[in-house]
């Protein structure tokens, strides 16, 4: 492995399109990724992508982008938005993604704020989104539609399409990409990332070239594989995200990873089956959302498949524990019980050839963590930020890490944990590459971005030292293992300063310690605003007790509500596919997603969903009561309380669904106390 | 088209698209099975072996009569008078003129098309039992003119056909038959896999879907069923003439209307609308006598049964299409994909996360 100083001060002097043309020159037939169209996989060469880069750029010149000026991408994961945006980066235009999800409103902040001169639209619904302020946004100059199968009828003076942008391009090859991509100074904005703001609106990270290269460079030390082998991925994590960027942009270059496309988005299933991934990054979500269907999937399966399936499950659990603690495992008898029950059940997903699966942008719960690794998928959790520019606070690394943690820093990259009273236990992290502000929004920068170089990034840690008994899945009755009683619990107690003693037996170790500690990784808490203190002064983590119960596959999402309450509850959305799968096994009646959450069964089993969960807390962590959602969480839809990627807005939801919390709580007390009073107050 | 069955398989190119043979494993299995069907004959004793041939012979005629009846939805029950139209225009050519092997089996070919042709016309009016029926005529008219023939002729016994003679090598041999016959099955289960997604192919699942709707999709309904029976009758003629050669003895006693019967139950036992069913429904319906026997033996009845094995044959055979027509309407070929999918599908039921979101 390469000096990784060295090489972070190289790419620091560098662009993502002078890295493709190096490339392109390097190797320029071997495949740089696939994008499936029209039911096949055209594969690209990194000759031909640095020629459709070039062509892009000098559309785009032709369109008039400038130096400075920004152009907004919206669409799911394609290769045309890689070609847009590497197009506008060689000119020295910043790029940013709107969220697909995003509604028209969010659509408008975020055309306003980044104030794009031109805007690219995967397809019509995009272009929808926008043409209602097409005319009120001053900067706006064109309208680009990748797909323009359905814009008959489309006369708008803004509007080209992207094959119109080839045809400006005519024939600019990597010579002239080259001349571009060598102007371009490493040191300017390359591209915006709204980060999905759970309060308030959305902020604009701006990354200049440099620092994200050699911030995304972190990964690939981190992960040597990546380098060290080719590898197939698929892209299909929304690139307007930092995360998704990487995976498909920016990691290929730096690594011989080969991204793959599919058709759309909703084929994603299909799209994995078929190219069969040897590595995937992913979000939690998605995850838990595949795990659930496999389960649900062997819950409705013959009765010997289930027999050979928990008979599997039951070793691996053993194997893998055992793993975690250091020893060899189970070995042959695991190798069978893998190649008879797990492989098979992998193949059907796509997911049998994966040497690495990484979750990121969310915490994983390690529950499903732990589930996918008894599978033998060598799944691990990253901790990373927009704010890092692309590359990774800390990983986890080697082969079936124990859940519980996020690991270790890269290399050249420092986290610490912050000591003051206002913030303590807040993660830091100091790397020359950093996100470089917030887009005309100074003030916010200097909040997030100390003089000192620690970013703060606004969560909670603490660390842990291998080995850790940080896996929920090693101690307590997940929804998967076997039910059994454990006293006591552990409380998700929020840091309390260093070197005190945690219930269930692992140490804080400081954060700045002499050279020779034992390794030590971090372990997220919270964020820090997010604690819920309830009437009875308690702190609780709600993130940890979400987990638990979006562990199970009937819950879609959850939010755990207490903040100065007397108990905690919970408003569930129920996960409509694995429900209404369960009520059809049941012959349960029901019209749609309201008559389903509102049937008096699916309520039973949700109120059983939550008692198991709840068997794995301590009693204070308990959920006492729970309401269900009437109505599936959309984030395209206005002012409802969840971002684009799908996170929960806490304060709105509460107040979009007040009755629905109110109801959970019982006033009488409060009543009671009133009526004592009387009057008392108001007379005068 | 076909698709993959274990992941990790994705198209570059058109060309993997028409593969009749994608992925690894199923190139795996047909070589296993090619393997399986060379080396057969070196170790198969002779009853074995002839009856080897007879399911390779009994599989073009089986194959023939899916696509009509399986695929294009004509109902026939010419299918024993098309095979006796092919053996006698071979046996009539080497009788009459001596011709060889090489002229007799186009000249069958012939025949058949053009007996498909004129006796597919019926089928542009008539539907169901009033089509069946037309092509039963077909069944008398050709067993008739045979027998006018034996008879005018004086070959009242049959007309004894030499074997087929390729540059003085004589085709005499059981073991060598099994090639030859081998090779014709094969060649008319390719032609047909290839020709069912063709054009041609996919138009012939489309008016048997709904005739009104492919029309209204652009097919032509007259043009689509003339080339089913044109097809299928030139490759049962095919058969007939390989029959005659086979045997060595051309009759018209042989092309009974039992064979026809026979013939349509190997299509309903196999399996409708499907080609592996077709030669899975042949190779049921040739052994099933012999299964009987081999029963009665086993029970200890053969010699009280002896007079009757017939009528035990024939009630047994008529049980066993009722049981299957009730039971498993899918055939055979049901019942395969059934036991397949119990592997494929390991350790789920259901293929988890179709077509989901």
């Amino acid at each position: 492995m390469r000096d990784a100083v060295t090489w972070y001060a190289e790419l620091r002097g560098k662009c993502a399109p002078l890295l493709l043309v190096e490339r392109a020159r390097r190797e320029p037939d071997a495949v740089a990724y696939r994008a499936k169209h029209l039911g096949l996989y055209r594969e690209r060469t990194w000759r031909e992508y640095a020629g459709l880069v070039a062509r892009s750029a000098r559309g785009l010149a032709a369109l008039g982008l400038g130096r400075g000026e920004r152009i907004a991408i919206m669409g799911d994961a394609c290769e045309e938005w890689i070609l847009c945006d590497l197009g506008a980066q060689s000119l020295g235009a910043i790029t940013y993604g709107i969220y697909p999800t995003a509604s028209a409103a969010e659509v408008e902040y975020q055309m306003r704020d980044g104030g794009a001169a031109i805007f690219v639209a995967e397809n019509q619904e995009y272009v929808d989104k926008i043409l209602a302020y097409a005319d009120a946004l001053p900067e706006l100059r064109w309208i680009v539609v990748i797909d323009d199968s359905a814009m008959f009828a489309y006369d708008h003076p803004k509007l080209r399409t992207f094959a119109q942008l080839y045809e400006l391009g005519d024939d600019a090859g990597l010579d002239e990409l080259e001349r571009l991509a060598r102007a371009v100074d490493p040191a300017s904005g390359a591209f915006i990332v709204y980060t999905s703001g759970t309060s308030g609106n959305p902020k604009g990270a701006l990354v200049t070239h440099g620092a994200h290269l050699a911030a995304a460079a972190n990964m690939v030390l981190h992960y040597p594989a990546l380098a060290e082998r080719p590898h197939r991925t698929v892209a299909y994590l929304p690139l307007c995200h930092i995360f998704g960027r990487d995976i498909a942009v920016t990691l290929p270059l730096l690594s011989r990873m080969v991204p793959h496309f599919g058709e759309s988005l909703e084929d994603l299933p299909q799209t994995l089956f078929e190219v069969a991934p040897t590595v995937l990054f992913t979000v939690p979500r998605y995850l838990q959302k595949f795990a659930s269907h496999v389960l649900v999937g062997i819950a409705g399966t013959s009765a010997v498949k289930r027999a050979a399936y928990e008979l599997a499950v039951r070793i691996g659990r053993r194997h893998l524990r055992a793993v975690w603690d250091g020893h060899a495992g189970l070995g042959p008898v695991y190798a069978a019980a893998r190649l008879a029950v797990f492989r098979p059940l992998l193949n059907k997903l796509g997911l049998d050839g994966l040497e690495l699966l990484v979750a990121g942008g969310a915490p994983l719960p390690p529950d499903t963590m732990a589930l996918w690794q008894i599978w033998g998928v060598n799944t691990m959790e990253l901790y990373g930020q927009t704010e890092t520019a692309g590359g990774i606070i800390t990983g986890q690394r080697g082969r079936f890490p124990r859940p519980g943690s996020v690991g270790d820093a890269p290399p050249g990259w420092e986290v610490k944990l912050a000591g003051g009273e206002a913030n303590r236990g807040e993660i830091l992290v100091r790397s020359p590459d950093l996100f470089d502000g917030y887009w005309g929004n100074p003030e916010a920068t200097r909040e997030t971005k100390g003089e000192d170089g620690w970013l703060r990034t606004g969560d909670v840690g603490e660390w842990v030292s291998p080995p850790f008994q940080g896996g929920v899945a090693a101690r307590r009755p997940g929804w998967f293992s076997r039910r059994r009683h454990h006293p006591g619990g552990f409380a998700a107690t929020p840091p309390q300063g260093e070197g005190q003693h945690h219930p269930d037996g692992f140490a804080a170790t400081p954060p700045q310690g002499g050279g020779d500690m034992p390794r030590r990784e971090l372990r997220l808490v919270d964020r820090v605003r997010d604690f819920i203190v309830t009437s009875g002064g308690k702190t609780l983590s709600p993130s940890y007790i979400e987990n638990l119960l979006r562990a199970s596959p009937y819950v879609a999402e959850v939010m755990v509500i207490g903040h100065g309450r007397k108990y905690l509850t919970a408003l569930v959305e129920i996960d409509f596919d694995t429900v209404s799968d369960w009520a059809r096994a049941r012959n349960i009646a029901y019209t749609g997603f309201t008559s389903l959450a509102q049937n008096p069964e699916v309520r039973r089993l949700i109120e059983d969903e939550i008692a198991r969960a709840n068997g794995a807390l301590a009693r204070v962590e308990q959920v006492k009561s729970f309401r269900i959602l009437p109505k599936a969480l959309d984030p395209e839809e206005e002012g409802e309380p969840v971002t684009p990627t799908r996170k929960v807005k806490r304060a709105l939801m509460i107040e979009r669904f007040r009755e629905l919390v109110e109801s959970m709580y019982d006033h009488r007390e409060e009543r009671l106390l009133a009526a004592g009073a009387g009057d008392v107050l108001r007379a005068e | 088209m076909t698709v993959p069955r274990a992941s990790g398989y994705f198209r570059t190119r058109y060309a993997e698209d028409f593969a009749l043979l994608d992925t690894r494993t199923r190139k795996a299995w047909a070589a296993l099975f090619a393997a399986a069907l060379l080396v057969y004959p070196f170790l198969a004793g002779p009853l074995a072996l002839d009856l080897a041939n007879q399911v390779l012979l009994g599989a073009v005629g089986a194959v023939a009569l899916m696509l009509l009846t399986g695929y294009a939805g004509q109902i026939s029950l010419g299918h024993a008078g098309l095979l006796a139209a092919g053996a006698f225009t071979t046996g009539i050519l080497f009788k009459e003129f001596g011709a060889p092997f090489w002229v007799t089996l186009p000249a069958s070919a012939l025949v058949g098309a053009a007996l498909g042709l004129i006796f597919g016309l019926p089928s542009l009016r008539l539907r169901g039992l009033y089509l069946a029926v037309s092509t039963l005529a077909l069944h008398f008219i050709v067993i008739h003119l045979g027998a006018e023939y034996e008879t005018k002729r004086g070959f009242s016994t049959g007309i004894l056909v030499d074997p087929p003679s390729i540059g003085g090598w004589q085709l005499y041999d059981a073991r060598a038959w099994y090639f030859v016959l081998l090779a014709a099955a094969a060649a008319t289960v390719l032609f047909s896999l290839n020709l069912l997604r063709s054009k041609t192919g996919r138009a012939w699942r489309a008016i048997h879907g709904r005739e009104a709707v492919a029309g209204a999709l652009g097919i032509s309904v007259h043009r689509a069923k003339l080339s089913a029976f044109v097809v299928s009758s030139m490759l049962t003629a095919v058969a007939g003439c390989l029959f005659a050669y086979f045997r060595g003895f051309v009759s018209v006693e042989a092309f009974s209307l039992f064979l026809t019967i026979q013939y349509v139950a190997m299509v309903i036992i196999g399996g409708m609308g499907s080609i592996l069913g077709a030669v899975l429904g042949t190779v049921f319906v040739i052994l099933f006598p012999y299964f009987i026997e081999w029963l009665m033996e086993a029970a200890g009845l053969a010699e009280e049964l002896a007079a009757v094995v017939f009528a035990v044959n024939y009630s047994a055979f008529g049980l066993v299409m009722i049981l299957f027509l009730v039971f498993e309407p899918q055939g055979l070929v049901g019942v395969w994909r059934r036991i397949q999918a119990w592997f494929l599908m390991w350790p789920f039921k259901q293929k988890p996360l179709a077509g989901t979101k």
